[in-house]
């Protein structure tokens, strides 16, 4: 499984009604802490997220504000459309994949933040915009919290505002994986309930890629990765 | 091993001669001028000293060939001037009586110099000496041989004998000497007649005396037992060489993603059998482990533990343990198969799908990896410390396996030699490969196995070598599906579902309804005793192969399913629709699997 950005922090709150939830994302942030520039060697293949950041380029105009969350080492994502002239913002729960990306991608700002955390009236506010890529970060999630998500992202998003999003297709929840010498937590979908979800959090799906992809170290599995172009409906 | 002809003191009728063996010093006499004196003819101490240098010598001798020289140097040119052995063929191995008539096989002349000229002459070396005598039944010689006593040449009757079992040679004017100046000795051991000795001096050396045909028993004794000891050690040899060729693999499997090729090579010397041994095992997921170990020591008892311990690790394989573990476990079992047996190991796992090589050492020689660009490269891999030693922490690790490179293991005898330490050997071993012309390196593997031992290995071996090479082909992720399922009760209709997607991008529709009915049954059998989420994998290659893999280590059997028996019937189906299945433990559970074949001509919809 991929697990390449990580994500949120937060209390109650309206909008993405995280209610009562306590979130718990021990290990996640310093399982990426720990796993630095090594992140890229282990999936030197990107081909799926290269297509679906040029699809954002292709469709965007220029200038736009673009959010990445879990941008992790920024490469290649927030480098691509940094260099496409996009004002990007990006945000990851591990410290040190901020001051990688921070390093690799002068031009974009980078926060280490939690994505609950710029849910409707949480703490943080980075303003909307009209992108918003999440490669391969939802999955970090537990899966209640992943329809909350959603929402938050359909509320960071201009109406009619793009959203780029990977996952890799499971049927798991906070599923404790071996990754890199570390373990950390994932979440999945089989496609069928991904677009139920997706449905259900306001998003048009306009184009969807699956690759079977083999990352390059042993104790990652082959995965089916899925790549989905979604625009806010409303 | 190669001795000059040195240390030939002699007794009497002979000069003298200095000069000290290698190797282990025959006897330091305390005159430190023994051996630039001329001694006073054939003193009885002198034939004492002899006797034992020349017995010490013979009983150096490890195997038949080199007992048989430390006779011939020790009795030529000290005792006599030529010596011609002959050997029982076959010789008698045991106790047991052969039941075929006696035949003598000439082994072996030798002349001092001064010799040449005047014995065994006009038929130089070897020739007409008869290679290969039957003695006449009842005949002078089967009597001599029986009696397994020495005599002179000269004695009644014995000419008669040496003619038979010299032939021609014997009747040449010219070729034996006259008088007392040959003596025939049988060699005897301990139930058979083994051999014959014939010693010669030339006419113009003084003749043997009745002292000297004691002297002469004395060789024929001590090289008997000898002869018949190096037998014995031969014989146990060729046991273990059977025994060790017998528990090697017969043949490689043929895994999806990588080629496969091996040698053993015995060590010349058939009493130097070793405990060398590889092996490749098919492990799930397509993966391979390649495994190569040596045994030290060279005994049947090696070739034993060696069987075992190649056993061992096929079992540990079978669990699906990464290579630490796997030598960590061998080598606790191993101390179980007694303290002081010790072997190094290196086991590796290749993945064709994630083109990575995971690699643990227990004090084996490294792997050379020879890349696609020809460069070679000595895998630095913590070396641990060998199997047997026990309480050794043992470290994988991991390292790309690109498509194209290749992977040589081997044991030490490849690389060490009495003239090559293992670094240098290693090496030697290396820029061989990294050398290998753009060609030859991509030409098959069975062509780069025999290119190595040609090269590293030309001459006779002390040592056995075994050799194992894999050529990364690797695995299009393509043709791989993989999903982790929570386990519930819908988990069967997921996997159905995927399973459909999957065939129907594979173009493999005459594969649907059996393979999903059978993806369904070992899923929802899986999902009754998961704990964790359950794998799915599908595997497209000449065969459609699909893995169910979950944390209960319970491996189910095919039973007969009672009428409300839920269970059960599915491994039926399962066993009627597939062409092969299996279930296989984990060390983290098991995986149960199954393979269809792919009818010809499959109708691929893109990829």
């Amino acid at each position: 499984m991929r697990g390449r950005k990580a994500t949120p922090v937060s209390r109650a709150n309206d909008g993405a009604d995280y209610g009562s939830l306590r979130l718990d994302r021990s290990g996640q942030a310093e399982a990426f802490d720990a796993i630095g520039d090594r992140y890229d060697e282990a999936f030197p293949h990107k081909e799926g997220q290269i297509a679906a950041g040029d699809w954002l380029i292709e469709s965007l105009g220029p200038g736009s504000r673009v959010l990445d969350l879990g941008s992790g080492t920024g490469v290649p994502t927030a480098r691509q459309l940094t260099e496409a002239g996009f004002e990007l913002v990006g945000v990851d729960l591990s410290r040190r994949m901020v001051e990688l990306a921070g390093k690799y991608v002068p031009g974009g700002t980078f926060h280490q933040l939690d994505l609950a955390d710029l849910r409707p009236g949480g703490p943080t506010d980075l303003g909307r915009f009209d992108a918003v890529a999440a490669f391969f970060s939802l999955l970090m999630l537990p899966r209640v919290e992943i329809p909350l998500a959603l929402r938050t992202i359909h509320h960071l998003l201009t109406p009619g505002g793009l959203f780029a999003l990977s996952m890799v297709e499971a049927h798991v929840d906070d599923f404790a994986i071996p990754f890199l010498g570390n373990t950390i937590r994932v979440s999945g979908y089989l496609l069928d309930d991904l677009h139920k979800i997706l449905d259900d959090a306001g998003f048009e799906i306009v184009k969807e890629t699956s690759y079977t992809y083999a990352p390059a170290v042993a104790d990652v599995p082959p995965e089916e990765q899925v790549f989905l172009c979604c625009r806010r409906r409303d | 091993m190669t001795e000059p002809h040195s240390p030939r003191e002699g007794p009497a009728g002979t000069a003298r001669r200095g000069g000290s063996p290698s190797g282990p010093a025959p006897v330091t006499p305390p005159d430190p001028g023994w051996d630039r004196v001329p001694l006073p003819p054939v003193p009885q101490t002198d034939r004492l000293q002899y006797l034992d240098v020349a017995t010490r010598r013979i009983a150096r001798g490890m195997d038949l060939d080199e007992t048989l020289r430390e006779l011939r140097w020790a009795a030529v040119p000290a005792f006599a001037d030529a010596i011609v052995i002959h050997l029982h063929d076959p010789l008698p191995v045991g106790d047991e009586k052969s039941a075929v008539p006696v035949v003598l096989q000439l082994h072996s002349i030798d002349r001092a110099p001064e010799a040449r000229t005047a014995l065994l002459i006009p038929h130089a070396e070897y020739a007409d000496v008869t290679e290969r005598i039957q003695p006449v039944p009842d005949g002078r010689l089967a009597k001599l041989l029986l009696a397994g006593q020495p005599s002179f040449g000269d004695a009644e009757d014995i000419g008669p004998a040496v003619a038979e079992l010299l032939g021609p040679a014997a009747s040449a004017p010219g070729t034996l000497p006259q008088g007392r100046r040959l003596i025939i000795a049988p060699l005897h051991g301990r139930h058979h007649v083994m051999g014959t000795v014939v010693l010669l001096r030339r006419p113009d050396r003084s003749a043997f005396t009745g002292d000297d045909l004691l002297v002469a028993s004395q060789l024929a004794t001590h090289t008997a037992i000898g002869v018949q000891k190096a037998v014995m050690y031969g014989h146990e040899a060729s046991v273990a060489d059977t025994l060790q060729h017998t528990m090697l693999p017969s043949s490689l499997p043929e895994p999806t993603g990588v080629q496969l090729a091996s040698r053993y090579l015995p060590a010349s010397k058939t009493a130097q059998v070793g405990g060398d041994w590889y092996d490749a095992i098919p492990l799930p997921g397509n993966r391979v482990a390649l495994i190569v170990g040596d045994v030290m020591g060279h005994s049947m008892t090696s070739a034993a533990i060696m069987g075992q311990l190649r056993t061992i690790v096929q079992t540990l394989a079978g669990l699906d343990l990464p290579p630490h573990e796997v030598l960590h476990h061998l080598d606790e079992q191993a101390q179980r198969l007694g303290s002081d047996h010790i072997a190094t190991c290196l086991y590796a796992i290749y993945d064709p799908i994630s083109h990575r090589l995971l690699m643990a050492n227990a004090g084996h020689p490294p792997a050379v990896l020879l890349r696609p660009n020809g460069q070679a490269e000595v895998l630095r891999v913590p070396p641990g410390a060998p199997i047997g030693v026990g309480g050794v922490v043992f470290e994988s690790v991991e390292m790309p396996a690109p498509t194209g490179t290749t992977l040589v293991l081997y044991t030490d005898g490849l690389v060490e030699s009495r003239a090559m330490d293992v670094g240098t050997g290693v090496e030697a071993l290396r820029t061989h490969l990294q050398s290998t012309r753009h060609g030859h390196r991509l030409s098959s593997l069975e062509r780069l196995c025999d290119r190595i031992l040609a090269a590293l290995a030309p001459g006779p071996r002390d040592d056995d070598i075994a050799l194992l090479t894999a050529r990364f082909e690797g695995f299009p992720p393509d043709s791989v599906g993989y999903w982790h399922l929570d386990p519930h009760p819908l988990t069967a209709g997921q996997a159905r579902r995927l399973t459909r997607r999957v065939l129907r991008r594979w173009g493999l529709d005459a594969l649907l309804d059996s393979t999903e009915l059978m993806v369904s049954e070992i899923v929802t059998n899986a999902v009754r005793y998961a704990s964790r989420p359950i794998s799915l994998r599908l595997l497209r290659t000449d065969v459609l192969r699909c893995e169910v893999t979950d944390d209960s280590p319970q491996v189910p059997r095919m039973r007969e399913a009672g009428p409300g028996d839920e269970g059960g019937r599915g491994l039926f189906l399962v066993n009627r629709l597939a062409q092969r299945w299996g279930a296989t433990r984990l060390s983290t559970g098991k995986v149960v699997w199954f393979e269809q074949r792919i009818p010809k001509e499959p109708r691929y919809h893109g990829s």
